[in-house]
């Protein structure tokens, strides 16, 4: 039987970070995964993640998860795939499955990091082909290249319902809408703003009643519901869609943790059953840590530093570090980690009823409701303000407390300023500075940064976002300009499209529309030959 | 932990419901009354209700159906979810061909 100081279970976000941390310590790692291919659920991720430069802000998942495998091989980690851990026995012995054998393994410290399962929830029909998980919807169209349907029904507006939903529109889909029961939007507004602009219409206060369609989806009957959940007669309404995608939340995979017999307890903020861990992210049996999702749900953000706490506090327990040298480390870990768990989607506020910023500003109400931001409401918030007489000036329609401020760091003139709490609203100033270089457009993950030029021409503004569809447009195209919501407000005319290697796929437009749109248009829809 | 369940308790008579045609355990494929009646058989717990109707013993192991299980037994016997426990965890923790189960190397 092979011995190692150190055996992870799940080598995803949380897995390999802990991998990483105890293997530069001079620990003898393995990683086990059953996938094919390590990264857990980072390969899917093409959108670029929140949080500041240490918390790989601005960066998109996938890139994430190759630097963290690069990391791993150099730090000398073993990693083993598809590789099924079976169970979990006295001792810290493990027995996995490799081809048609099992093996056993021991270690003197085992970390779990096996992750999380998407949820489902049942109507009749929801066994019918069609219907599927967001989380399957971004495997095929992120891993694989297949597009998962033509038409779909988005149900969950969570975070990963919205970013799963701009994802099928980036890959060709139509997203005939998102529905959720609860009466406001789950996810950042800066997310749900992103898939309004492209036209996607939210029904909140709705829930799915059943599929339509014989042998596979062809529609779905959705209605309004009560406060009590209870579907509105007389609200029904068909939706054509091919398919359905259930974003309706995440369990825990802790049943490998629940074999060990180490403390479990119920918690609805975490997801379901979880091991009972202390700070280090250690359970009831010493030497057995779980770190990330299957302790709790969250992201995969705070899931890296959480792996990264639980390998050095098994360096240390092992002998590989001193107490001094782990507390220093440790302490920064933990910083690091209750700053992406600030802000008001932060896990202390989870249940709370929010409705003003950290700054005291009433939240949007239609971004809750709607998805969009209303114009009156904008022009509350400092990032949209307008500092100079003449010319081009950043718009930043980043609302909510979030943990998040690489625009701060983007504008080299200095222009925006998020301050050292990460989750402080950017406020624009001295915007004489303002070159119009774009890099805040690019640098903000939501996607919530435009540059807007009044004086483009006498009559017409130029209006710059951030685009990330293809085919890309050209200067000269010509489409209609998009106000918040989706809708066509008037014709707009292509004036550039600014593409580079340092922008990292998103493309800067620039459109030029008459001025009396200027603080309405957020997108554009291109006008195609055929 | 579990609440213990008075079994001398009468539920009542079995009441039909009209989604108890909807599939809970997609691997099994146990309908929504059929753990609806097996609460009324007696089955007051979930190791209970998975050994008779076997459900989460499929391909899935539970990982989909386990919560519905529980919320649907829990609703029957007017408790919360989550005073029932769950169907405790074993190895093997993954589906396994009995033949690669057999073949162990030390």
């Amino acid at each position: 039987m092979k011995r190692y100081e150190l055996i992870v279970i799940g080598a995803g976000p949380a897995g390999l970070s802990a991998a990483i941390e105890a293997a530069s310590w001079g620990m003898k790692v393995i990683v086990f995964d059953e996938n094919a291919l390590p990264g857990g659920q980072l390969f899917k991720q093409i959108h670029k993640f929140f949080g500041s430069k240490k918390h790989h802000a601005k960066i998109r998942g996938f890139r994430i998860g190759e630097t963290l495998l690069k990391e791993a091989e150099e730090s000398g980690v073993e990693v083993r795939l598809k590789a099924t851990v079976m169970g979990i026995f006295a001792n810290k012995e493990i027995t996995v499955m490799n081809g048609d054998h099992i093996e056993h393994f021991k270690g003197d410290n085992i970390i779990v990091a096996t992750g999380a399962s998407e949820n489902m929830i049942t109507f009749p029909g929801w066994t019918m082909p069609g219907v599927i998980g967001a989380g399957a919807a971004q495997t095929l169209m992120n891993l694989h290249g297949i597009k998962p349907g033509n038409k779909v029904l988005m149900v969950g507006s969570g975070n990963v319902g919205l970013v799963v939903s701009f994802q099928l529109q980036q890959a060709g889909c139509k997203v005939v809408a998102i529905i959720d029961a609860s009466p406001k939007i789950g996810g950042y507004g800066v997310h749900a703003a992103k898939v309004a602009r492209t036209g996607i219409p939210f029904y909140l206060s709705h829930t799915i009643v059943r599929t339509a369609g014989e042998d596979c989806v062809s529609g779905a009957i959705i209605a309004e519901v009560d406060s009590h959940w209870q579907v509105i007669e007389g609200t029904q309404k068909e939706l054509e869609v091919d398919t359905i995608c259930l974003a309706v939340g995440l369990s825990p995979m802790s049943q490998l943790a629940r074999l060990t017999g180490c403390d479990m307890f119920d918690a609805v903020e975490k997801g379901g059953l979880v091991p009972r861990c202390n700070e280090y992210g250690e359970t009831s049996i010493p030497g057995l840590f779980c770190a990330g999702d299957v302790a709790g749900i969250e992201e995969a953000s705070s899931a890296m530093i959480q792996g990264r706490i639980s390998g050095l506090a098994v360096a240390k327990r092992s002998g590989y570090i001193l107490a001094n040298e782990f507390l220093m480390r440790f302490v920064s870990f933990q910083e690091s980690l209750s700053q992406l768990r600030g802000g008001m989607f932060g896990i202390e506020k989870k249940g709370c009823v929010v409705t003003q910023t950290d700054e005291g500003l009433p939240l949007s109400r239609t971004l809750l409701q709607k998805g969009y931001i209303a114009e009156a409401e904008i022009e509350l918030f400092s990032g949209s303000k307008k500092c100079k007489a003449k010319g081009v000036h950043p718009v930043i329609e980043c609302t909510q407390n979030i943990p998040c401020n690489p625009c701060q760091d983007a504008c080299r003139q200095g222009c925006i300023i998020v301050g050292d709490q990460i989750t402080s609203l950017p406020i624009v100033t001295d915007t004489e500075k303002c070159s119009g270089c774009g890099m805040c457009i690019i640098s903000c993950p939501g996607q919530a940064i435009f540059l807007v030029d009044d004086d483009y021409t006498e009559d017409s503004s130029a209006i710059s976002f951030p685009y990330e569809f293809l085919p890309l447009p050209k200067a000269g195209d010509m489409g209609m300009a998009l106000d918040r919501s989706g809708q066509e407000i008037c014709p707009a005319e292509i004036v550039k499209v600014r593409t580079g290697k340092g922008m990292d796929e998103t493309a800067i437009v620039t459109m030029k529309v008459p001025s009396e749109f200027a603080n309405k248009s957020r997108f554009c829809a291109i006008y195609t030959e055929s | 932990m579990s609440k213990v369940v008075d079994r001398s308790r009468d539920l009542g008579p079995f009441i039909p419901h009209n989604d108890d045609e909807l599939i809970i355990c997609r691997c099994e494929e146990i309908t929504k009354g059929e753990i609806r009646k097996a609460v009324r058989d007696g089955m007051y717990n979930l190791t209970e209700i998975k050994r008779y109707l076997r459900t989460g013993m499929g391909l899935c192991q539970g990982q989909t159906c386990s919560r519905f299980v529980r919320s649907i037994v829990a609703k029957e016997l007017g408790l919360s979810p989550v005073e029932l426990d769950l169907t405790s965890a074993r190895s093997p923790a993954r589906p396994i061909e009995m033949q690669t189960y057999s073949n162990e190397v030390w």
